[in-house]
């Protein structure tokens, strides 16, 4: 593992019961320390089964996952405190207040007390939710319950942020908010890997992607480098399908 | 420490801020104890209270008609009558209002049986007494003279009812018949030893019978239909706590939160510990409220009032091991659960298949003895002896410590089962 490197994935394996088809096959990838990282691909690619595996909730089949120079099957609650995910579910309590989730996640997450206080405070003031933090978050709109969502994974100030569909189905105004927060967060050090279906936002917010389908990586670089590798692409998108195809995809549940 | 607290106030919070679901999970247990307990006690009286209505022919009109109906009157086991729309019952009256469902059973002493009884004793007593030269082998047989009665039963009526009045009448029949079989020996003695007989029937009722309750401590506690109910059905309300419990394990995975507690640092003992103490709390408010049932509602309507036995910490053990056993059945059900449909239907079929198995419904000694040596697998079954041996022997705590034991053991492999399918899942 370089000195730069913050995640390393070696050789990454992942066959489900009964699927007639690995959902992760062969993966192989470095991520380096400060990188917007995004993760891209059809529906049934192996997105959010690699996600999965890189946050520790599924254990990959075969392979190696080296996270900040420590492994799962020896370090996973050490790699576990310096991780934080932003599900693209909102993964909240409807009933209890925004202050009252972030309070229990925040716990769990080993702040307590006059810390986690601040914190939370601080945050909520960052995105704009002070006022209604002690509404139930089932009377939030979609935009205040994805940024509740989103402070839920970044109230220990992870090093790495594993980000699912962070902006989706949501308003400007909060996308904006969402977008100038994690490039903040970056710049201050955080790793981000982020998996999304809207391409634009990929192509200006992430420092480099992997485009995967099949369960394998497909094409690896800069936004504007795959832009220049695929002749007669004009945008991430256009590249995305000429790799990927312009047939409909749905998940296979055979 | 820090995080085991913010999962029971945040289990603490969802709880509360749903009050009317609050409200089910406590009212619910509360009156099913009391209505079960009514319901079953209503049962209870229809035999030893208020009794089995009996409409009774006399056809008779002499010692064993007048005995019978003397002795069907002054039992508490049913109510008698033998008049019929302001006249005497005939067989075809009886017959009819049994049919109509008026009465659960009719009986006919027919005309002549106290006559044909009387026939066949002195019969039988001049045999006895005969002279001894005379061989007896040349006296033709005695031809006796069937008496018959006859018996209309509801087709609803219980077995139990009829078994009741069977024997009843065996019993009135058999004194008549010990009567008679005495005054025709007491008639034959004297006309052999003139003025020798002082004795009278009266004299020969020298058998008593004595009741006493087996109990393992001096404090007599009453059994009755209290007793009975009130626990069974106070087990039967707690295990449903499964229902709420493994909904909200349910509701964690499907609303994502299960996604995000998984990525966090701490293991799923810590998560789940958290969750099963608050709802092992509800079970506990859920019994002492049942309980309170049992003692102070239940004698407003004129029921016994639920005796706690002499052991409060054994009640407080089995209680406690319940709601432990309940708690993990419900991890165990809301784990395997994919929807509301499967983790309600399971949990609730399950319960009420464990109860029957376990003798709330039925005691497993009128069950069949495949269902019986089933029975004891059931953890309600566990609870439920246990607190017999608490409220109805008098036992302590250390007579009740392997049903505890059992109790926990069976949270135990429920969690475990629970969490080697997680890791299962997660593989």
């Amino acid at each position: 593992m370089g000195g730069n490197t913050i995640i390393e994935i070696i050789n990454l394996e992942k066959h489900y019961k009964g699927a007639a088809d690995a959902a992760v096959k062969n993966l192989s990838l470095i991520i380096n320390k400060d990188e917007i990282f995004g993760i891209l691909g059809p529906n049934g690619a192996g997105k959010t089964t690699t996600i999965s595996m890189l946050c520790g909730i599924f254990a990959p089949t075969n392979g190696k996952i080296i996270v900040d120079g420590l492994t799962f099957e020896d370090n996973r609650e050490d790699i576990k405190k310096i991780i934080g995910v932003v599900p693209q579910d909102m993964a909240l309590y409807p009933t209890l207040t925004a202050r009252e989730n972030l309070s229990f996640f925040g716990h769990l997450l080993g702040l307590h007390g006059k810390a986690l206080k601040e914190r939370i405070n601080y945050c909520l003031q960052l995105f704009g939710l002070e006022k209604n933090a002690d509404i139930r978050v089932s009377k939030f709109s979609g935009g205040m319950k994805r940024r509740v969502n989103l402070i839920a994974g970044i109230l220990h100030k992870p090093k790495i942020l594993f980000l699912d569909e962070p902006t989706v189905g949501i308003d400007v105004q909060s996308r904006n908010v969402i977008r100038e927060f994690l490039n903040d967060l970056n710049r201050t050090g955080t790793t981000i890997i982020y998996t999304s279906h809207h391409l634009e936002e990929a192509e200006t917010f992430c420092t480099r992607v992997a485009i995967i389908d099949n369960g394998q990586i497909i094409t690896l670089g800069t936004p504007l480098e795959l832009i220049k590798s695929h002749g007669g692409a004009n945008s991430l998108e256009d590249v995305f399908l000429q790799i990927t195809g312009i047939k409909l995809r749905d998940l296979n549940y055979a | 420490m820090h995080k085991f607290l913010a999962i029971l106030k945040k289990e603490v919070l969802l709880l509360l801020r749903d009050p009317s679901g609050l409200a089910i999970l406590f009212l619910m247990p509360m009156t099913l104890v009391f209505i079960m307990t009514l319901i079953q006690e209503s049962t209870f009286n229809t035999l030893n209270e208020a009794g089995i209505p009996i409409v009774l022919v006399d056809n008779d009109k002499d010692s064993l008609g007048a005995s019978v109906i003397f002795g069907l009157s002054n039992t508490k086991a049913c109510v008698l009558t033998t008049v019929l729309d302001g006249k005497p019952a005939t067989v075809e009256s009886a017959e009819k209002a049994v049919a109509e469902g008026k009465f659960m059973i009719g009986i006919v002493i027919p005309a002549g049986a106290t006559k044909a009884i009387r026939s066949n004793v002195r019969s039988l007593v001049e045999q006895t007494l005969a002279d001894s030269t005379v061989d007896l082998s040349s006296i033709p047989p005695v031809k006796h003279d069937t008496v018959e009665i006859s018996m209309f039963i509801d087709p609803v009526t219980k077995r139990s009812f009829i078994n009741a009045t069977t024997s009843a009448l065996r019993e009135f029949i058999s004194q008549i018949k010990s009567k008679i079989i005495f005054t025709t020996f007491s008639e034959e003695i004297e006309k052999i030893i003139p003025g020798k007989n002082k004795a009278t029937p009266a004299d020969i009722d020298i058998v008593r019978y004595r009741e006493e309750y087996a109990a393992k401590d001096k404090s007599f506690i009453l059994p009755n239909s209290v007793q009975h109910n009130v626990p069974a059905w106070t087990i039967f309300g707690m295990f449903f706590i499964v229902v709420p419990l493994a909904g909200s394990i349910l509701k964690e995975k499907t609303e994502g939160t299960s996604f995000r507690l998984r990525s966090l640092p701490g293991n799923y003992v810590t998560i789940i510990s958290g969750k099963v103490s608050v709802y092992v709390m509800v079970c506990m408010i859920q019994f002492v409220l049942m309980m309170c049932v049992g003692v102070f509602i239940i004698p407003l309507l004129g029921l016994p009032a639920l005796q706690l036995g002499s052991s409060h910490p054994g009640i407080i053990a089995i209680a406690l091991s319940t709601a432990i056993a309940a708690s993990g059945f419900g991890v165990m059900i809301g784990t395997f659960a994919t929807t509301d449909h499967q983790s309600a239907i399971s949990g609730s079929l399950s319960i009420v298949l464990f109860s029957a198995i376990g003798g709330i419904w039925v005691p497993p000694y009128v069950m069949p003895s495949i269902m019986q040596q089933l029975s004891s697998i059931s953890p309600l079954n566990w609870g439920l002896n246990a607190f017999y041996e608490l409220f109805l022997r008098g036992a302590g705590l250390m007579d009740v410590w392997q049903q505890s034991f059992k109790l926990i053991i069976f949270f135990f492999l429920t969690v475990l089962t629970a969490h080697l399918y997680n890791q299962l899942k997660k593989s």
